[in-house]
């Protein structure tokens, strides 16, 4: 049986095709081969071969081929590869967790980063943190596919051509010793002390160099506010647990992505009805468009941006009529005053509301409105009371920057002479005033510190590959001022340069290797003493959390230095908080400043949820996933509201959404959306952008986000979308007036994942008021037809589930904002493919947690709601009983399985899913470049090197033609079994508890939305909520049993409110409970007496052909 | 009518059913035990880099698995020993012999970054089925039950077809199989017969509540 083989010479490098490389070192093809491609068909006939001898000489390399190897018959040879040494820590196959935090641009989110085999292949939120409650947004999420991004810069070049290190570091050295005094630098805002230490020892090596910043979606506004009205460097900490009533004027601050997953999480815990001790919270929002914090209010007033100030104003003056004494009369009574049409009884409500609960609500406006906003904003806090209560003042300490504004200036006016750029991409996206292209042109040196070669590194001088913040030292400080440590995970792949080395050996010092900076403010902020230099060991690794080995000596100093490494933060290095001290006298001269001009049309610039402000524009994950609220893929839109669209002449194809159309077109929508192209013009500058009119948008206004339209990095971000940037001043960050918009003949497809917007009547998200809950609580078990629904017929009996452990989740509707973290997370986890825009307007995507996103009410102002749905896990799975091959079938705890390599592709699953949650592999994703998927085997195979290094090992990576859908994380559900497992070892498993783990979407949470775990475990806290009153399980008369329990939403609103008595009706007004029929009764008999099925609400979108939410 | 058919084609139809049934018979029963892997991968010997040798280290010297396959216990994959772990003994035993060639190049005096050892993969589970060393060992199932009498070995080859449905033999049946835990790791040990293996298997199964996954999500992820 045993057969001696021979172990054939090892391959030069590892080749995928082992038996081609075996036939062609065959002599004969080999020689044939050589004569035959190079010279052509001429040598061809000189060589004397004709086809007959052609056809011998390839039937005998083919036959020696075969014998002399055989290993063309046999697997491909593999090879095992150990360490030549091992590597402290590392256990091949296993995690390893690593704390760190991704900057951003109003403090940072914690992480912890799992590597395995020295990659870093999945971020999540570090739950230790105190500034974070453990979860992290998309964008963090997604920031690993930017560190294995093929596209990256890898070389530094100079004027354009390859340049070494040496010639860069000699390119410096020449400056420290020149110290020339027209130094300037343009950086990312970044709250890191070590930078700040570092440019401190600059400003005194070289006098008069200019530290400016400029962040395209920074806060410069509300930094002048702040230093009008509390002095320099002070930041407001809103305590949202503490509030009962929230105003937010243009204020999207339940996102996540400013500053920090842990600044709004307060909000969250007082939304819950069923708290304990604490009335829920109360959220009014004023917007122009939808935002996260829009879809969770309450109370919804649509305005135009330019006139959020107006409505401040007309708020301010009810406040302090109602609270006199106080500086807030005068400030109002300066404030510029506007003619706006508003609905007053709205605002006068809402401020009463306020009074009623000064000292305990917050109101809170976006950090791009004017400075006099702002601080009118300040002083409605001030007479409520809140300064002190529900608003704290932290003293950030930090050093101001010049403005982007102040450098061009310093440009034109030729005081510099070096320009060093880091990060940022300020030829893109500066304000359009400044022509900064041109202004470089002024510059003789700029060095250009960039991640990709884009736009600016185009025209600088030097273009230095950037280190990824998971490949370089750094330390961050949080939006609380918690010092935070910034670890890389990996060497550089691409020889990157952080912008702390460059700073270091702009200051005479050498390239650090190590964490050597880090650590000397460490030193500075603990007061600790490291050992000197010389005596140091090596410099050590980054420490991984898992561990408790103390790198240095027994030290004090070390063991903090290790823990802080090791946990990610410094404990207690928040900063104090106190009472802010409004100083209402500064604020004078903003006010005078500025008188608002809002006539016409606005337009409005966004952040957009994909791409923030341009920086995540060649990353696929982030450009695939939908925006929360337009469902539009791989591009931006310009939103208008209904009435906007009408008067601009907008086709009603644009329009799919409303019912009146619908009914006029016969509910024959074209659901392939081919959106008009608008031309938007101001100043004397235009831009064109597809058109889609967003329901709840305000009228005469337009908003469209930035950071798309980008060009030159790769060929994925060719024609994605529309450039806002030109439009944009730096008057006008946030908002522009007197735009002028007219529909050209051009058309533009957009790929949408979710075209339905109502629910056809079928209570898929359920929602009510407090005031029902409290009468009824059980109302969201009897909505539509849950009602009725006769004992169970089935005739399947369940699959034996026989598992101690019964794994199910709970989605709370109530906290969910459709944020989008989930959905990033589990494409990060389970090695979700990207497929395109073309594939996405084929309903191809491969997501496997999708946000459904709903409106309800009034088409104009409507309620928006939002819901994550993945694989339900059905104990009655409607997709197993048609699986021709077994391939999806029931595990003993309750999971869905899918067995890929079983599978044959009849996609008889996904048709008989009513979740639509099943995603097939129509193309080989993960081997062919999406844009020649159609190109079939003449399409390059296989992946970037980088990106394989992505890929999560415990997660089969799916070929084309099978099935692929939700897991549950089973990856990380079989990791617990087996640690369990490995923990009891010859003991019995039953006294050893499965380690608590979370899944993917659930820990990138940042409303602590989906839980998940053992719903046989009582004490679990996923079976407290599935047995909540508010739980309900989709399409219940399916009789498909999900193991996914959601949980409806429940609203709070003022009774007082004009048009309270829509609020939380997305499922049509409620009738007298279900509870009292009888289970005989049928549905028919019902329809006729005007009852909560989802129909009946008068403004409700009328049900049309039941098509499903998707697909 | 003149017969259209010559008489001998009479018997046409069972010798037609008996050849093709015959060869469909063969052709199975040829499939069935040559493309399975009990023909195709046991057996399966390649000639490795460094001709290693576990009956010196293990049968003559007496090692513990674990002293080179260190993280069998912890991890789901069970390591090839670093170069390090080699050089550990042998820069004082054999520390000059030529088989050792390309042990000392990858150690390189020391240094650690000569080229790795290519060791030829025997033992191959397929991508998508994620096999763990560790639950496996610390739950009384040997090295032996998987890999045969390794001690025994010369050269490494593959003993056992490690196919889904030899898998399954032991998750169905765990008794079979399983040991005292102090002889997981000792290759010679063997229950006294059959009946006295299930008596013992049957005991663990209960006192440690053995119950192996037999659904597609206990190995296919």
């Amino acid at each position: 049986m045993k057969r001696d083989l021979n172990h054939p010479p090892l391959p030069e490098k590892s080749t995928l095709w082992r038996s081609m490389s075996e036939l062609e070192k065959t002599p004969g093809f080999e020689d044939l081969l050589l004569r035959e491609f190079p010279r052509g068909a001429d040598v061809y006939q000189d060589s004397g071969l004709n086809k007959r001898d052609f056809m011998k000489l390839m039937g005998a390399s083919m036959a020696l081929a075969g014998v002399g190897g055989m290993t063309g018959c046999r697997r491909p040879e593999a090879y095992l590869v150990p360490f030549t040494k091992g590597s402290e820590w590392t256990i091949p196959g296993k995690f390893l967790y690593y704390s760190s935090a991704l900057p951003i641009r109003e403090g940072a989110i914690p992480l912890v980063v799992s590597t395995v085999d020295g990659r870093p292949t999945k971020i999540e939120g570090n739950p230790l943190h105190p500034s974070s409650n453990g979860a992290t947004d998309a964008f963090a999420q997604a920031s690993i596919l930017d560190l294995y991004d093929p596209h990256r810069s890898k070389q530094i070049t100079k004027s354009g051509a390859p340049a070494t290190f040496e010639d860069f570091s000699a390119y410096l050295a020449e400056l420290v010793a020149g110290k020339p005094g027209n130094l300037a630098f343009l950086v990312e805002r970044k709250n890191s002390p070590t930078r700040d230490l570092l440019r401190q020892t600059l400003e005194t090596s070289y006098p008069g160099m200019i530290w400016s910043e400029y962040e395209p979606l920074g806060n410069e506004e509300e930094r002048a506010a702040l230093n009008a009205s509390f002095g320099e460097g002070v930041r407001l900490v809103p305590k949202f647990e503490r509030a009962d009533v929230i105003l937010a004027l243009d204020s999207d601050f339940l996102s996540p992505s400013d500053r920090g997953v842990g600044y709004a999480s307060g909000f969250y815990p007082r939304r819950n009805p069923d708290q304990k001790g604490a009335p829920m919270n109360r959220l009014y929002v004023v917007e122009n468009h939808f935002t996260t914090t829009g879809g969770m209010s309450d109370h919804r007033l649509r305005c135009k941006a330019s006139e959020i100030g107006e409505a401040v104003r007309r708020i301010a003056e009810r406040v302090s009529n109602a609270v006199p004494g106080g500086s807030l009369a005068a400030l109002a009574g300066a404030s510029p005053k506007s003619q706006a049409a508003f609905d007053n009884q709205w605002l006068d409500v809402c401020a009463d509301d306020l009074i009623a609960h000064a000292g305990r609500c917050i109101v809170t406006v976006g950090s791009q409105q004017p400075a006099w906003v702002q601080s009118l904003v300040f002083g409605i806090n001030e007479a409520l009371g809140n300064l002190g209560s529900t608003i704290l003042a932290a003293n950030t300490g930090e050093r101001p920057a010049a403005s982007i504004s102040e450098l061009a200036s310093a440009i034109n006016d030729g005081k510099v002479g070096t320009l060093f750029i880091f990060g940022g991409n300020p030829v893109y996206n500066a304000p359009a005033d400044l022509g900064f292209a041109d202004l470089l042109a002024k510059v003789p040196d700029v060095i250009r510190l960039g991640i990709f070669e884009d736009e600016t590194s185009k025209l600088s001088k030097w273009q230095v590959p950037a280190a990824h913040y998971l490949e370089s030292w750094g330390d961050v400080r949080t939006f609380d001022g918690t010092y935070s440590s910034v670890q890389p995970m990996i060497l550089p792949l691409w020889n990157g340069i952080s912008e702390l080395e460059i700073l270091a050996l702009l200051a005479g010092r050498p390239k650090p290797d190590g964490p050597e900076l880090v650590r000397e403010t460490f030193a500075q902020l603990t007061g600790a003493s490291f050992l000197p230099k010389a005596t140091e060991p090596a410099a050590p690794s980054a420490i991984p959390i898992t561990s408790a080995l103390p790198v240095f000596s027994s030290e004090a100093a070390s063991q903090s230095w290790n823990d802080f490494l090791r946990t990610g933060f410094l404990p207690e290095s928040a900063f104090p908080l106190a009472k802010p001290s409004f100083d209402a006298s500064g604020v004078a001269s903003l006010i005078q400043a500025s008188v608002p001009s809002t006539s016409g049309l606005e337009l409005v610039f966004l952040q957009s949820s994909s791409v923030d402000d341009g920086r995540y524009a060649n990353n696929s994950w982030l450009l695939e996933t939908p925006d929360f609220e337009t469902k539009v893929t791989w591009d931006n839109v310009a939103l208008l509201s209904p009435a906007t669209a009408e008067k601009l002449g907008v086709s009603p194809n644009n329009f799919s959404w409303i019912y009146k159309v619908a009914e006029k077109m016969g509910n024959d929508i074209d659901f392939d959306i081919v959106a008009d192209v608008l031309e938007l013009s101001v100043g004397g500058k235009s831009i064109r952008a597809a058109v889609l009119v967003a329901p709840g948008h305000a009228d005469d206004s337009i908003s469209i986000a930035l950071g798309y339209g980008r060009t030159g990095v790769s060929a994925l971000m060719e024609n994605v979308g529309f450039n806002a940037y030109p439009l944009r001043d730096s008057s006008s960050l946030r908002f522009r007036t007197g735009v002028d918009a007219k529909v050209t003949a051009e058309k533009y497809p957009l790929a949408r994942t979710q075209e339905a917007k109502s629910m056809y009547g079928r209570d898929l998200v359920r929602e009510g008021t407090l005031a029902r809950y409290e009468k009824e609580p059980k109302f969201p078990q009897t909505m539509g037809m849950d009602g009725h629904i006769p004992p169970n017929l089935s005739l399947y009996s369940n699959p034996t589930l026989t598992s101690p452990e019964q794994w199910g989740m709970t989605v709370d509707l109530n906290t969910c904002i459709g944020c989008n973290a989930c959905v990033v997370a589990c494409q990060a986890e389970n090695n979700v493919p990207v497929v395109g825009k073309d594939q996405v307007r084929k309903n191809r995507d491969m997501a496997w947690i999708r946000i459904d996103r709903y409106f309800a009410g009034d088409p104009a102002n409507p309620e928006m709601l939002a819901q994550a749905i993945m694989c339900q896990h059905c104990e009655n799975a409607p997709c197993e009983t048609v699986c021709p091959v077994n391939a999806t079938v029931h595990s003993e705890d309750g999971l869905n399985l899918m067995a890929y390599n079983r599978c044959i592709g009849t996609r008889y699953c996904a048709n008989n899913c009513p979740w639509k949650v099943r995603r097939f592999n129509y193309f080989d994703y993960n081997q062919r470049p999406i844009e020649k998927l159609y190109w079939g085997p003449l399409a390059k195979k296989g992946m970037a090197d980088s990106l394989k290094l992505s890929k999560n090992p415990n997660v089969t990576v799916r070929m084309r033609g099978v099935m692929e859908k939700c897991t549950f994380c089973i990856q990380r559900i079989e990791e617990a079994k087996i640690g369990r497992l490995v923990e009891a070892g010859p003991r019995n498993k039953n006294e050893f508890p499965i380690s608590e783990f979370k899944v993917a979407c659930q820990q990138a949470c940042p409303s602590d939305s989906i839980v998940f775990g053992d719903i046989k475990n009582p004490n679990h806290r996923v079976s407290r909520l599935r047995a909540s009153e508010r739980g309900y399980t989709m399409f219940k008369y399916v009789n498909a049993n999900p193991r996914v329990t959601y949980l409806a939403r429940i609203k709070n609103p003022n009774p007082l409110m004009p048009g309270a008595d829509l609020v939380g009706m997305a499922n049509g007004v409620p009738h007298d409970s279900h509870a009292d029929h009888g289970s005989s009764e049928t549905h028919d008999a019902h329809t006729a007496t005007g009852n909560d099925h989802g129909a009946e609400n008068p403004s409700a979108i009328k049900p049309g052909a039941e098509k499903p939410a998707h697909h | 009518m003149a017969n259209l058919f010559p008489k001998w084609t009479n018997d046409l139809p069972w010798k037609v059913a008996v050849i093709g049934g015959t060869i469909v018979v063969l052709l199975a029963a040829g499939i069935t035990y040559y493309f399975t892997p009990k023909y195709t991968r046991v057996g399966y010997q390649p000639t490795q880099p460094v001709p290693f040798s576990h009956v010196i280290h293990v049968q003559e010297l007496g090692m513990d698995c674990r002293y080179c396959h260190s993280f069998v216990e912890v991890a789901s994959h069970s390591n090839v020993p670093s170069t390090q772990t080699c050089m550990s003994c042998h820069t004082q035993i054999k520390a000059q012999s030529p088989k050792l060639e390309a042990v000392r190049a990858a150690w390189n005096n020391g240094a650690a970054d000569g080229p790795p050892v290519n060791w030829v993969r025997i033992h191959r589970v397929p991508d998508y089925t994620y096999f763990n060393h560790a639950v496996h060992v610390n739950r009384g199932v040997s090295c032996f039950s998987c890999h045969g009498a390794i001690n025994e070995m010369q050269v490494v080859y593959q003993h056992e077809p490690q196919s889904m449905s030899w898998c399954l033999d032991c998750h169905r049946a765990p008794e079979n199989f399983l040991r005292p835990p102090e002889e997981i790791y000792n290759m010679n040990w063997k229950a006294a017969n059959v009946d006295e293996q299930k008596k013992i298997g049957q005991q663990f199964k209960e006192e440690w509540d053995v119950n192996p996954p037999v659904t597609c999500g206990g190995c296919h992820r």
